[in-house]
Parts: structure tokens; sequence; C-alpha cells
């Protein structure tokens, strides 16, 4: 865990990513264009990182891949669920009492 | 206050308002999240104004957790953030002629919400105040609507049992996001390599299995559009 002064340092430094990309354009008024590839390229990046932050969330159980854990089972009930509604409550609601009725209920 | 901006104004609004529902959900899993990962309220709550990103937040709290190096956690909200850069650069030509100090509010302001419900009209008025109120006060709406249920998420954490493992909270809202996201081939395709790359790099120094997924995704969804382009041709 980070704590103290290096948190807050994180916290300046993803302030920054959000003034840098949120800003870019328009600080730059008319002078700024960006690169036809580059945008296109660009739109793959959010998709990719959340992908790459939550499969090794889902598949590793301290370090090593675990193809059936209650984390992964829950993960793919999320994804299902969120696949068919929109209501932004109901993928939170299940996910939650997946992950916890499987390592309560059944002590997995 | 100027007439136009004052219509600009109340119109904005009333394209934003309907959106509160799904705006606060999100706001509180958000504070929930923080506290779970182990955030103080002030800590919370001051991430919650600097940063003013819910996915960039959501992705560096399991790294901060995890003690990352700061390059990293810097590396990871950035590509998290990569998107807003196209949306800059689609809305500025109406921030044009406003000073710096405006326009850097106005950036920190642009959420994925408010560039989706105002771009369209934004981008074909042409009176400059009128502009400013239709952009201006649904985003300072939707500023104060955020941090107020970031607020109830923060203070809520505290009633909820300990041992129910809530950290997964924010795995749940990565994935929600990414979901609908993933409906278009090369970018499910842009997902499932950023993922497996990112598992199976683990063991890479520094964190850096991370990096690599991120690049190998955005790689593979990009050759993936060219070879879905090139057969639609034929």
């Amino acid at each position: 865990m980070i704590e103290g002064f290096w948190l807050w340092l994180s916290f300046g430094l993803l302030s920054a990513t959000t003034l840098l990309t949120r800003g870019s354009f328009i600080m730059a008024g008319e002078k700024g264009r960006l690169p036809a590839v580059l945008q296109r390229a660009l739109r793959y990046a959010p998709a990719a990182a959340l992908a790459a932050l939550v499969a090794p969330d889902l598949l590793l159980v301290q370090g090593e891949i675990q193809p059936l854990n209650p984390r992964l089972v829950a993960g793919i009930a999320v994804a299902l669920v969120a696949l068919r509604t929109r209501k932004p409550w109901l993928p939170f609601v299940l996910g939650m009492a997946v992950l916890i009725g499987l390592r309560k209920g059944l002590g997995w | 206050m100027n007439p136009a901006f004052r219509l600009g104004a109340r119109e904005g609004l009333r394209i934003f308002l309907p959106f509160s529902v799904s705006t606060l959900p999100w706001a509180i899993v958000t504070g929930l999240a923080m506290r779970s990962t182990g955030l103080t309220e002030l800590e919370s709550m001051g991430m919650s104004v600097l940063v003013f990103a819910a996915t960039a937040q959501l992705g560096a709290l399991p790294l901060i957790a995890s003690g990352a190096p700061l390059w990293l956690i810097f590396l990871t909200g950035l590509m998290l953030n990569l998107r807003f850069v196209i949306f800059s650069a689609s809305i500025a030509p109406v921030f044009h002629g406003r000073p710096w100090a405006q326009r850097l509010a106005s950036g920190y302001l642009l959420t994925d919400t408010g560039f989706t419900l105002l771009s369209p009209r934004l981008l074909g008025a042409q009176d400059p105040h009128w502009r400013w109120g239709y952009y201006l006060a649904p985003a300072i709406y939707g500023w104060l609507l955020w941090q107020t249920g970031v607020l109830c998420g923060v203070f809520g954490a505290d009633w909820l049992p300990r041992d129910w493992s809530l950290e997964f909270m924010a795995t749940i809202a990565l994935l929600v996001m990414l979901v609908p996201m993933a409906r278009a081939r090369p970018m499910l395709l842009a997902a499932l390599a950023g993922g497996v790359s990112a598992v199976l790099l683990r063991g890479l120094p520094l964190r850096l299995g991370l990096f690599a997924g991120i690049a190998i995704g955005i790689a593979t969804g990009f050759a993936a559009e060219h070879w879905q382009e090139r057969k639609e041709e034929k």
C-alpha cells in the first residue's frame, strides 16, 4: 500500500493525466490536430488497459493461474449481466452476491 | 449575466439532468472502492477532486494497494484517460478564443457523459455566450453531483461489513465499463490480447507486464481493424 506523501504524489500524477488528456487540444487552441492513424490506434487503449487490469484479478490466485476460482465465477456473472441489462446496480449486487455466496456459503 | 449564456445554461442542464440517475451509482461505487482499498475519507475525497476520472481512479487503486512504482501508476492513468485526447480534439473548436484559465477548467470538467451529450449541439452552435453556458452549467452540475455521490460512498463504506471483500467492487466496475466496449470485434480482440498478455507476462519486473499487455492490446485491435477492412473491400 502506498501511503502519506507518496500517495498524494500519485494523486497529483493521476490528476496530471486527467488535465493532459482532457486539456490537450482544448489548450492547444487552433494549432493542434491529431494524426488520423494515431487517433484510430488510441481508440483501443481503454479496452486494452481495462482488460489488462481485470484479467490478472480474475485469473490469478496468489500469483498462480487458477482457472476455477470464486472471483472468476463472479466476474463471468457480472459480464453476462452487463451484456444483457443497462441497470447500473445489477452487476454490482449480483457480482458481490456470487462472490460472497461462494466464499461463505460453500466455503470456497 | 448574458441572456444567451443563461439560455444555453438552461438548455444544457435540461439535456444533462436525466443522466443524473446513471451518474450517482457510479460515484457511490467509486467512493466505496477507494475506502475498501484502504484510503482514508480525506484521501478518498482528495483523490476524487484532484483526479476526477473514475476509470483512471479505479484502475490505479489495485496499483496503489500493491505498492506499484509511481511511473506505472502515471502510465496506467494516462492509458485509461487517453480517450479524452480524442474528445478534446473534437470539442476544442468550441473553446477557441476563451482565456486559458477557462479552457483549463473546461478540460478538467470534460467527462464521457458531458462529451457524449453536449458536443453534438455545441459543435453546431455559433453564439459563443450560448455555447459557454450550454457547456459550463451542466459540467459544473455534473461535477457537484459526482462529488456528492462519491462522498456518500466514502462515508457509507463504514456501514458495510469488513469481511465482504468489497475491494472486488472496483474489479466489477472495471468489468462493467469494459463489456459494452468489447461488443465490436476488433475491440474485443484488443481486450482479449491485453488481458491474456497481462496474465502471461505477470512475471516481468516492475509490473511491466501490465504495460506490455496494454501495448499488445492496442496493437492487436489496430491490426484486427485493418484486417477486417481489407476483408470487407474484397
